[in-house]
């Protein structure tokens, strides 16, 4: 499973529209979630709508909390995201068998076994969530939080049963030709690692449509290495076999 | 996903199962939560009243009932050795969709009559503490013997008869030993306390248990450490304020709770019984006579080990 999460606190003012880079991102299979953070004023009717729109072009969720909800909100985005995915995945395997009985339709003791697929999966499927930081000037008071949200984000999934790592990403970076910069690749200990934004500058544009093909790029160089390294459609293949041995 | 649009269903709807065609009729709403609402309703054609709670989101309510039913079944084994049918394992009852309305899913539980402990403890006085807290450490401990950690431990999620005895509600932050906790609130939960993982064991439940003394002890303290940035914020700040409690044998309870030190569930409940719960009624007495040496060998051990532990303590 694959995630972006974006946390914004504004329109984008650069490059491509951050709409059509989420719907590229759905397209190759990575969700992307957004939240709005605001703790003075609001966020505009401009920004909250292109909140809104990213994730929904993304197929995920998006929320607009003050710093002190981030932290949770974020962790309940990821875990929702999370159990929407794996509950996609099988209800199409349920589709085959049924028809078109959604979950909600089925029998007591069939959704009761589909459920407990679905929970499992929740748990034991491999996870990737990039991190995606506006680190526009406005942003800058927000940013401890943030970071503070990264954090608790993490305790949650290495508590996780199945492999889950963070990318953190921030934009616009040191360049005007660089859309964001990488700040921690692929990780599976983020509580660990001391300062996020170490190299940190603010500037004022918000490239944020570019940000996220940055993102998707990196996904994609990481998908040839994975390839490398493991064994072809391994996920894949465990999961639906399992679904088809629990249902049928 | 079956989502409602959760109207509350007025007194005298009548909630018939689409599957198993029992026919509950709405008495009122006993309260809302953020997965579901829940009903007093009273099965047609009989005197019970039971607790319904119409779920949200079909996904979160199932896999709740799912819990529940393996709860059930393991306790029906246990009081099956022990030969005894103890109301615990009838607490839940059926679980089926609402016919009429969209199919929405619903389970049948137990009524448990009484009010919330935060509530129960400010009308009844703090003495109540060393029973209330005993019998939620028991059901605690039954719900570890059968493989599952409560998670979201919170006064809110305890009910207390007006004879002190406490019942778990709300089951849907529980999961099995060893996974991650699903559901959580932020002062009862160690990982916001920089004070360990979030994968469920024995100890996080004991982490949030003692968290839920100190809230009902001193919640102005609570709420100011917890407020501290998130760096500062520290399990050493839980344990001063638990120092602070006059009731010393409390105080070393709760730290070594918060520490994570008992080894599991049924040894803090027994440290509890024989220290705090006994230790009150009987005021002064230090060493009540150790029921426990009867007990396995390594509990006893563990005791004196908690005895001169609060004792050099203070
Ligand atoms: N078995 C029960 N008996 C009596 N009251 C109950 C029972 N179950 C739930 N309630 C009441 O309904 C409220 C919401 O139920 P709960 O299961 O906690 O929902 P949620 O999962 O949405 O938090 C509880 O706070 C409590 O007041
Ligand atoms: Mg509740």
């Amino acid at each position: 499973m694959k995630q972006i999460l974006l946390i914004t606190d504004g329109c984008s003012n650069v490059g491509e529209s951050p709409v059509l880079a989420a719907a590229h991102a759905r397209q190759e299979g990575i969700t992307v979630n957004v939240v709005g953070v605001v703790d003075y004023g609001t966020i505009g009717e401009l920004g909250s709508r292109e909140i809104a729109d990213i994730a929904k072009a993304g197929g995920g969720i998006s929320r607009i909390v003050g710093t002190p909800q981030l932290a949770q909100t974020i962790q309940m985005m990821t875990r929702k995201t999370v159990v929407q995915t794996i509950q996609q995945a099988v209800n199409k395997e349920v589709q085959k068998i049924l028809g078109d009985g959604s979950l909600a339709e089925l029998p007591p003791q069939q959704r009761s076994q589909v459920v407990t697929v679905v929970d499992e999966l929740t748990e034991t499927s491999p996870l990737r969530i990039a991190l995606l930081i506006d680190a526009s000037a406005s942003m800058k008071p927000k940013l401890g939080a943030v970071e503070d949200a990264i954090r608790d984000l993490a305790l949650s999934l290495e508590a996780r049963e199945g492999r889950s790592e963070i990318a953190v990403f921030h934009f616009p970076g040191r360049s005007g030709s660089e859309d964001a910069m990488l700040d921690i690749d692929w990780t599976r200990n983020v509580s660990e690692v001391r300062s996020l934004f170490s190299r940190l500058k603010m500037r004022g544009a918000t490239p944020t449509g570019p940000a996220i093909f940055k993102v998707l790029e990196h996904y994609r160089y990481d998908k040839l290495e994975e390839h490398r390294n493991y064994l072809p459609g391994e996920d894949d293949g465990a999961r639906e076999g399992m679904i088809d041995g629990y249902v049928v | 996903m079956g989502m409602s649009s959760n109207p509350s269903y007025p007194a005298g709807t009548v909630i018939t199962g689409k599957w198993r065609g029992n026919r509950y009729v709405v008495e009122r709403v006993l309260g809302k939560g953020a997965n579901g609402t829940v009903y007093l309703v009273q099965r047609e054609g009989r005197r019970e009243r039971y607790a319904l709670k119409i779920g949200y989101d079909t996904l979160e309510l199932q896999s709740e009932i799912n819990v529940l039913t393996s709860l059930q079944s393991c306790r029906k084994r246990s009081e099956h050795r022990a030969r005894k049918e103890s109301p615990l394992s009838s607490y839940l009852l059926e679980s089926d969709d609402f016919k009429d309305r969209d199919h929405t899913p619903f389970y049948v539980m137990r009524y448990v009559e009484g009010r919330p402990l935060h509530h129960f403890l400010s009308r009844n006085g703090a003495s109540w503490l060393g029973l209330v807290g005993m019998t939620i450490l028991e059901k605690l401990q039954t719900l570890h013997e059968c493989g599952f950690v409560f998670g979201d431990l919170k006064p809110e999620n305890v009910m207390v008869s007006s004879y002190g005895e406490a019942e778990l509600i709300d089951y849907g932050g529980a999961s099995p030993i060893g996974r991650s906790v699903k559901q959580f609130t932020e002062w009862h939960d160690r990982g916001f306390w920089n004070a360990g993982s979030r994968t469920g064991d024995q100890s996080y439940d004991l982490f949030a248990f003692a968290v839920l003394c100190l809230r009902l002890l001193n919640e102005q303290g609570l709420k100011s450490a917890a407020q501290q940035l998130p760096q500062t914020r520290s399990v050493e700040e839980l344990m001063k304020l638990a120092r602070e409690l006059p009731d010393k044998k409390l105080s070393s309870w709760l730290c070594l709770a918060l520490k994570g030190g008992f080894p599991g569930s049924a040894q803090a409940a027994e440290i509890w019984r024989s220290h705090i719960y006994r230790g009150r009624k009987t005021g002064h007495e230090t060493m009540a006579t150790p029921r426990w040496l009867k007990n396995a060998f390594a509990l006893s051990l563990f005791l004196l080990a908690f005895t001169l532990y609060w004792v050099f303590r203070f």
